[in-house]
């Protein structure tokens, strides 16, 4: 019954077959144990991406109320000394770290999350994760309940726990996509409303304090916020290889998944609970920056042409997008500064219309 | 007769609501099964089962004697493979890559393209002559293409089993032959290429090809196999009457010999006097074939 092994019978043809299957635009690494499928495409847009967040990186640390030249900007960087080293060491580059991380983390969220609902709305700012966060730490805020050190534990505490209520209520035999989606929307909506309940009827300074914390800002964020974000992505790593290569699979529909030997459900809420950990820590760092991990993923899953979204590319989109819009928010009508939400919502919230628009009429799912 | 894969008086439910009751089936090895019945039969429903997409209400499903829910999923998969009705293919997705996902059960993250996994792709790809396509994307194929390309991503997965829902749905005439001859022609491949023998299980609607295609034929009703065998032992006027309630007459293939359901006259409206078209009328039919049917 069991028959021979595969390898000896199949390997019988002389030459070997004329034609090889290779998913196309693959290049495989290969070493005994050991084989990658590298999507070459993806590999060029991240080289592009990395180079084009450095050039933006390098730019935000170098402008400002003073102006710094690019070498004086790496130099301070790379630890050597420079008469920049005040305003850029301690000002700009704190702050460009935690952009940085922010927009990684939020633009690999995205990337799972919406890989798992195989909905391109699906994001943390829909799947309740944003709002959640947003509630309790408003919460806290005008109640004067913590101070600003515990505040992203507590941000952080209250996205996974708005997440998992909406997984939980999402659930039946099964996760469904678009009740997923729904769920979420409505526990949004209702998670936000009570923030605004919490900012109406609490202290008035410390609710204006909330209000700039909602709209997501970078101002005055430094190392003390990059550091949790980093050690949570380092730490991460591992679980970043598994989910980028379940995600192969899990883009098709329930039925499909389950036949090529998938535990469907456990692959789901292992993907989404990393991204919900991400988007929550990210969130606890610098406030719900709307819209990052909703434009990241497709953007960069139109720039490489994969299935679904690549976790890479989608980080180092995020992080060009926040970056960028911190640097825009600062200085477009400077003195005054723009939280780096506003100017990501105003970008995002078109395109998310633009999203729906092209769904009714009748474009690709 | 061996068997790999058998249902043990298997219940099966969706939501409180029994749709196969206390069905016994032993799947042949190395044989092609064909399931027919009525709509919501549960020949459907019964297929997902053996292919562990649907938990049993009562009874098991045995793989190798194994109680199939035991077996972990990621084995399964590699003694099982399951086209199902109406698979949806990631969004802009190539056919390759379509393919190589068939690899899935037999790879890991540190274990992406071996070259079992190339070889396997490979020789799905050219059993279901779909190498010319494997640069286009999935979604601009025709019907005929993309189920080729569907059964050559379950044939990569390299399994002895394969499950088939349906596979000629929304098919043209000539597409649904070329199905069901590759679903033929795989199932004696593997035992000429391999040694290994090659079980297809698969779900049809159209009588008239399960009896061509079968070796083994199961006709279900409401949930319970009203009759297996030999399609020619199986496929008779009375058979089609009690399983479909309509009223047919079954004569010889005239090509292959197997039985071919002709169903009685369409309507027409009186007085027309034309049911004598054909000139043969269900009676004299059933009389040349010893196989009596009222007249209606």
């Amino acid at each position: 019954m069991t028959g021979n092994p595969p390898a000896t019978t199949a390997a019988a043809p002389s030459g070997g077959p004329a034609w090889v299957a290779r998913p196309a635009g693959y290049a495989v690494l290969r070493r005994p144990g050991a084989s990658l499928l590298v999507n070459r495409r993806a590999v060029a847009v991240a080289a592009a991406l990395a180079a084009l967040l450095a050039a933006v990186c390098v730019t935000s640390l170098c402008l400002g109320e003073t102006t710094t030249s690019p070498v004086e900007a790496v130099k301070v960087v790379l630890g050597q000394p420079s008469p920049d080293e005040l305003v850029v060491g301690t000002l700009r580059l704190p702050r460009l770290t935690v952009a940085l991380l922010v927009g990684v983390a939020f633009g690999l969220a995205g990337a799972l999350i919406q890989t798992v609902a195989r909905n391109p709305l699906a994001s943390p700012d829909i799947i309740g994760v944003s709002h959640g966060a947003g509630a309790a730490t408003v919460a806290a805020l005008t109640f004067g309940l913590t101070s600003w050190q515990t505040l992203p534990y507590v941000s952080v505490a209250g996205g996974i726990t708005a997440a998992a209520l909406v997984y939980v209520f999402a659930w039946r035999g099964g996760l469904h996509a678009q009740r997923f989606v729904l769920i979420g929307i409505g526990f949004s909506v209702a998670l936000s409303s009570l923030s605004n309940l919490f900012l109406t009827h609490g202290d008035q300074f410390r609710a204006q304090q909330g209000k700039v914390w909602l709209t997501g800002s970078l101002n005055g964020r430094g190392y003390d916020q990059a550091e949790p974000l980093f050690w949570v992505l380092l730490l991460g790593l591992p679980a970043l290889a598994w989910a980028g290569w379940a995600m192969r699979a899990v883009a098709f529909d329930d039925d499909t998944a389950t036949a090529l030997g998938l535990r469907l459900g456990r692959v789901r809420l292992g993907l989404v609970g990393i991204g919900v950990v991400l988007a929550s820590v990210a969130t606890g760092a610098a406030g719900p920056v709307d819209f990052v991990a909703l434009l990241a993923p497709q953007i960069a899953r139109r720039l490489t042409r994969t299935a679904q979204p690549p976790l890479v590319c989608s980080a180092l989109t995020g992080a060009v997008i926040v970056v960028l819009a911190d640097l825009l928010g600062r200085r477009l009508f400077s003195p005054t500064e723009l939280p780096v939400g506003v100017l990501t919502a105003a970008v995002g919230a078109p395109y998310l219309l633009w999203l729906i628009v092209r769904a009714r009429s009748g474009g690709p799912r | 007769m061996s068997t790999r894969l058998a249902a043990r008086d298997l219940t099966l439910a969706y939501e409180g609501r029994t749709v196969v009751h206390g069905l016994h089936l032993e799947v042949p090895t190395g044989e092609v099964t064909v399931i027919v019945g009525p709509n919501a039969c549960g020949k459907s429903t019964l297929l997902r089962a053996l292919g562990r997409l649907l938990r049993p209400a009562g009874g098991t499903v045995l793989l190798d004697g194994r109680e199939l829910r035991s077996v972990p999923t990621r084995e399964v998969a590699r003694a099982i493979g399951l086209l199902p009705q109406t698979p949806v293919p990631p969004e802009g997705i190539t056919v390759a890559d379509l393919v190589s996902r068939g690899r899935q059960p037999h790879q890991h993250w540190w274990q992406q393209w071996s070259e079992a996994d190339e070889r396997a792709v490979t020789v799905a790809m050219e059993r279901t002559a779909t190498v010319e396509l494997a640069d286009r994307m999935v979604d601009e194929l025709s019907g005929g293409q993309r189920q080729r390309v569907w059964i050559a991503m379950a044939l990569a997965q390299d399994t002895d089993l394969l499950l088939l829902d349906e596979p000629t749905t929304y098919l043209d005439i000539a597409h649904q032959i070329e199905v069901l001859d590759l679903v033929r022609q795989l199932a004696s491949d593997a035992a000429r290429d391999t040694g290994r023998a090659r079980t297809v299980v698969a779900v049809l609607h159209d009588l008239n090809q399960a009896a061509r295609y079968a070796d083994h034929l199961v006709a279900m009703r409401d949930g319970r196999i009203i009759a297996q065998g030999r399609p020619r032992d199986v496929v008779t006027a009375e058979l089609v009457r009690e399983v479909f309630g309509l009223d047919a007459v079954v004569v010889p293939d005239p090509v292959t010999g197997d039985p071919l359901v002709v169903p009685g006259p369409p309507w027409r409206p009186h007085g027309h006097g034309d049911d004598t078209r054909t000139g043969v009328t269900p009676t004299e039919v059933a009389r040349t074939e010893d196989d009596a049917l009222p007249h209606p």
